[in-house]
């Protein structure tokens, strides 16, 4: 049972030689005839399958195409062709606390943050206090977030992603972010998750936690796949690769 | 979008408590500063059209549901780009971030009509029975709103300069319609271009509905649902084409 099924996506960004962000800029631009723009291929044809509780690792360099992968597999970008099917409710995770609001409560932003991953009112009710309780912030409920440190809120959205958690997450290096033990805290839950059987597409330049996380992994080079399969072998592929460089 | 209910009722009320807390008195300023500018508008032109039927009853109908479309359409033009993160760092539907907009604009502005009630109510001694179609007419002109919101917000998503061509629209668009003048200034040979500004439909019928007590007539509100429905249509097809590429613009 495929959780998650890519056929064959493109994606192409217009790069304008001349960035034009209003109207006044655009009638110029026809007046002068300056409609040039670079064309580059973020992604190139990827296809790849994903069973229902594999945690799939994406690794490669810089530019290499994994967030944009990421992003389309959100439906936050539109492929150029292509399609993709998920199964299940998605969660993304590109970075944590989207949607927080500083003038509103921390008890508020709960709310508003947990509808965004997509949870009704009746299922945060429930686990409104193991959120406070993880976060350690039971005390701060009342408190407007603007407020808040920046560790608190970070803590506070962590809690609340975590206990949002859909059949499908897609993670983009968010969890990478916060001390040593914030950081352990979240591997764990991680590996937890993955026990439980959720799927997982990770993407990350840590491939220490890759390792841990994900049985498969994914090698991207300029927008085309290079190799999928166990990751270990695939991530001595990618040292290697990266060593004749 | 049934599904995004809980979703669009907490933005909608994250977004009316960020309008009104930052401000003293709070949400009575919604209430206040339209009736301010009625007052102005009335006792400013009282000496040209003093002497019409019910004129300031009408300056406040026409002054509410301008209200309603000015701050309905200047701030749902923004409901894209100001939420960059729910565009560009999470995936949720994006038109729902331009009906939560709206929406906050319909609770406002539902407040300011039930407070002109009791106006109403005072300076004429009495309420039309037609009030009671109110409602109907607050839905049609909702949708024609949220129809141009879509436009106007997916635009201005890859146009910045939007703003400032929209806030000469409003400004225009707000002579333009008989809000501190009645219609019958208006001379026969500009009339059928004036009654093409949907404004001015939408206050007609308010007036008939609020003030005069007549049932407005089948082809004006004809001419109202067709404007919602228009709106709408236009504004939804545009939205989704320019859609795709947001997160990138943004």
């Amino acid at each position: 049972m495929s959780a998650i099924i890519v056929d064959n996506i493109s994606k192409k960004y217009r790069i304008p030689h001349e960035k034009k962000s209003t109207l006044f800029q655009n009638i110029v631009g026809v007046i002068k005839r300056q409609f040039s723009y670079e064309e580059f291929w973020a992604l190139k044809d990827v296809s790849f399958e994903v069973k229902r509780g594999e945690a799939l690792g994406i690794i490669g360099r810089n530019g290499s195409g994994k967030s944009t992968l990421l992003k389309v597999l959100a439906r936050i970008l539109y492929p150029d062709s292509g399609s993709v099917s998920i199964n299940g409710k998605v969660a993304c995770f590109l970075q944590l606390g989207v949607g927080f609001q500083p003038e509103l409560t921390a008890r508020e932003n709960v709310y508003i943050y947990s509808s965004i991953l997509g949870l009704k009112r009746r299922e945060v009710d429930r686990m409104y206090d193991d959120i406070f309780d993880f976060a350690e912030l039971r005390k701060f409920e009342n408190m407007k977030l603007k407020n808040f440190s920046s560790g608190m809120s970070m803590r506070l959205a962590f809690a609340t992603a975590f206990h949002a958690v859909p059949d499908t997450m897609l993670i983009d290096e968010v969890f990478a972010v916060g001390d040593e033990a914030f950081r352990k805290k979240c591997s764990d839950k991680m590996i937890q998750f993955k026990a439980e059987g959720k799927t997982i597409v990770f993407v990350s330049h840590s491939l220490d936690s890759v390792k841990q996380l994900c049985g498969r992994s994914m090698l991207l080079h300029e927008g085309s796949i290079v190799t999928t399969g166990d990751t270990e072998e695939v991530v001595d592929h990618y040292l290697a690769m990266l060593q004749k460089k | 979008m049934w599904q995004y209910r809980e979703l669009i009722r907490n933005l909608t009320v994250a977004d009316l408590k960020n309008r009104y807390q930052n401000t003293s008195l709070g949400f009575f300023w919604s209430l206040l500063s339209p009736l301010l500018m009625a007052g102005v508008l009335y006792f400013v032109f009282r000496h040209l059209w003093g002497h019409e039927e019910d004129f300031a009853v009408n300056i406040l109908v026409g002054v509410m549901a301008w209200q309603f479309f000015s701050t309905g359409t200047s701030s749902s033009l923004r409901a894209i780009v100001s939420n960059v993160g729910l565009v560009t760092r999470v995936y949720v539907p994006r038109h729902i971030l331009v009906l939560s907009n709206v929406l906050t604009s319909l609770i406002n502005s539902l407040f300011a009509f039930v407070a002109l009630l009791p106006i109403i109510l005072i300076l004429r001694s009495s309420l039309p029975p037609t009030v009671l179609l109110f409602p109907l007419v607050h839905v049609v002109f909702f949708v024609f709103l949220f129809g141009a919101g879509l436009f106007l917000s997916s635009l201005y998503v890859y146009f910045r300069d939007l703003t400032q061509i929209w806030d000469v629209v409003i400004r225009t668009l707000f002579f333009a319609s008989p809000i501190m003048y009645p219609v019958t200034i208006i001379p026969a040979y500009i009339m059928p271009y004036y009654m093409l500004n949907p404004v001015t439909q939408f206050i007609i019928i308010y007036r008939d509905v609020m003030v005069a007590g007549q049932l407005p007539s089948p082809y004006s509100m004809a001419v109202v649902c067709g404007f919602a429905v228009l709106a709408y249509a236009v504004g939804s097809l545009t939205f989704r084409r320019l859609e795709r590429r947001f997160a990138e613009q943004m």
